[in-house]
């Protein structure tokens, strides 16, 4: 499929029943994930784990007013634009399809931990056991067979929306205008180009983003053009270049010889 | 008081274990981190895993951290020295750093006695500080800072890691090439802890003028050694 995709997430529309998060495991063979102890929440892990790449984040929370909320929110790779992991892996291990879809090439990872450490989202998670990077891929082999992901295609409450990045703006607009007539300070996220060029994973946040845990002005670092553009071929270069100098004066010295040093 | 009448003492055993083991742990932390950085060396992650190679490297980050700490500790003299001359930088200093580059092509120019560390080691051990300081912590951000330190800050690390690391690389060569190549008589001071006297009046004459005047040495067996 030659087309941008994207995928929604109407936030006033989740039930947080985790269907969703159950279908991502089931479709890529994920095992359940005992790595967080129960402590009597609702939240099902505490965070991404390199066996969970879709949480449904569930925060209880007392407005100024007193009034009582609980936000969810699923949580997984952002699909930016303007990819900060794909950008700073050394290995050029992770690549973006023309769905929009970020993807990691496990051969090719080596399980530095540079995509974590730049993803203005904190998303990849090292898989300490098998060394290799691991976050939410799209579904990208279903979509290249005209399918769905698998959270879409499950979701209960038809909160999660995929088709065209087109379609998927015109439908945010719409549910915005729906959702904030209970929701005032409702507003899109991603939907449109911001510092990260925009997110295929779109929301409708009934809330502003910073109550969902999400940074407001996301951004891929400068960092990292810093390093990839500059900092890299300048080391290979000083490196063959400091060998060679020393090589050449290391001759020279023997030829000249050394008197008295 | 010379050794085999040769020989001036010039470092402290623990003050030159401090010295390699700095040395090769920095050489094994930039073996570890290279086939990151150069598809030439990808081989290495293929013999030996990259997993193995990026525990490795946190090893020898280990000791690269611990090693001044136990210096300051086991080596205080050697230490304090290092520093207190580090950071008196002087006229006679500033003239060797303008000259000494001819000597890279053979040349022997008029030079002001030097001390106990000359100006190009001043500005090396300074150069060193500033790039362990560096790598220790923008590898300490990298390795423990996850959820603790914000990712804005943390993409930051990896770029000033890297320079730091090249810097290094490139500082230590030069320092290699000069102790190895340029100097050998100077490696004794490294390996044994003292240096030949011919050697020590040659390139740290304001040292051993000062080492005389302390009754450290007499000139008459310096004399006799060069």
């Amino acid at each position: 499929m030659a087309t941008e995709m994207a995928m929604l997430h109407d936030v006033a529309r989740c039930s947080a029943c985790r269907a969703c998060m159950v279908a991502c495991k089931q479709w890529h063979d994920l095992p359940a994930d005992m790595s967080t102890p129960f402590k009597g929440q609702y939240q099902s892990h505490a965070d991404l784990t390199p066996t969970t790449w879709n949480l449904i984040k569930m925060n209880e929370r007392t407005d100024s007013m007193g009034k009582f909320h609980w936000d969810f929110i699923k949580f997984q790779c952002m699909h930016c634009q303007k990819p900060a992991c794909l950008l700073g892996c050394p290995q050029h291990a992770i690549s973006q399809k023309e769905s929009g879809a970020v993807v990691i090439n496990e051969d090719l990872c080596v399980g530095c931990g540079y995509c974590r450490a730049n993803c203005p989202f904190n998303v990849p998670r090292i898989d300490p056991e098998r060394n290799k990077s691991t976050k939410c891929d799209l579904c990208f082999d279903r979509i290249e067979h005209g399918m769905v992901p698998s959270c879409a295609k499950t979701c209960t409450a038809e909160a999660i929306a995929f088709g065209t990045k087109v379609d998927m703006q015109k439908l945010a607009e719409q549910r915005l205008a729906e959702v904030r007539t209970n929701h005032p300070n409702a507003q899109l996220y991603g939907v449109r180009p911001n510092g990260v060029g925009g997110t295929h994973m779109m929301y409708v946040l009934p809330e502003p983003p910073e109550v969902y845990g999400l940074p407001v002005n996301p951004k891929t670092p400068d960092s990292i053009d810093l390093w990839r553009d500059y900092i890299r071929p300048l080391g290979k270069i000083a490196g063959v270049g400091a060998a060679a100098g020393l090589a050449g004066l290391f001759v020279l010295n023997r030829l000249l010889g050394k008197k008295g040093a | 008081m010379l050794i085999d009448n040769r020989y001036v003492p010039r470092h402290q055993k623990t003050f030159t274990i401090c010295h390699w083991l700095n040395g090769i742990s920095f050489l094994m932390l930039f073996l570890t981190a290279l086939p990151l950085y150069s598809d030439t060396f990808l081989f290495l992650y293929n013999i030996f895993g990259a997993k193995t190679l990026q525990y490795m490297h946190r090893f020898f980050a280990i000791i690269f951290i611990l090693t001044p700490i136990f210096g300051l500790l086991s080596a205080r003299k050697g230490y304090a020295t290092m520093i207190k001359e580090a950071f008196s930088f002087g006229r006679d200093d500033l003239i060797f750093l303008l000259k000494f580059p001819v000597t890279l092509i053979g040349i022997e120019p008029k030079m002001p006695k030097q001390g106990f560390y000359n100006g190009g080691e001043k500005v090396n051990i300074l150069l060193q500080m500033c790039i362990w300081a560096a790598l220790v912590c923008s590898g300490a951000i990298l390795w423990f800072g996850t959820g603790v330190v914000d990712n804005s800050i943390r993409a930051w690390m990896i770029p000033i890691h890297s320079l730091a690391a090249g810097i290094g690389f490139a500082a230590a060569l030069a320092h290699i090439y000069l102790a190895v190549v340029q100097n050998p008589d100077s490696l004794h001071g490294m390996t044994e802890g003292s240096i030949n006297a011919r050697y020590a009046v040659h390139h740290h004459g304001a040292w051993v003028d000062e080492l005389i005047k302390k009754g450290k040495v007499t000139k008459k067996e310096i004399e006799q050694a060069s």
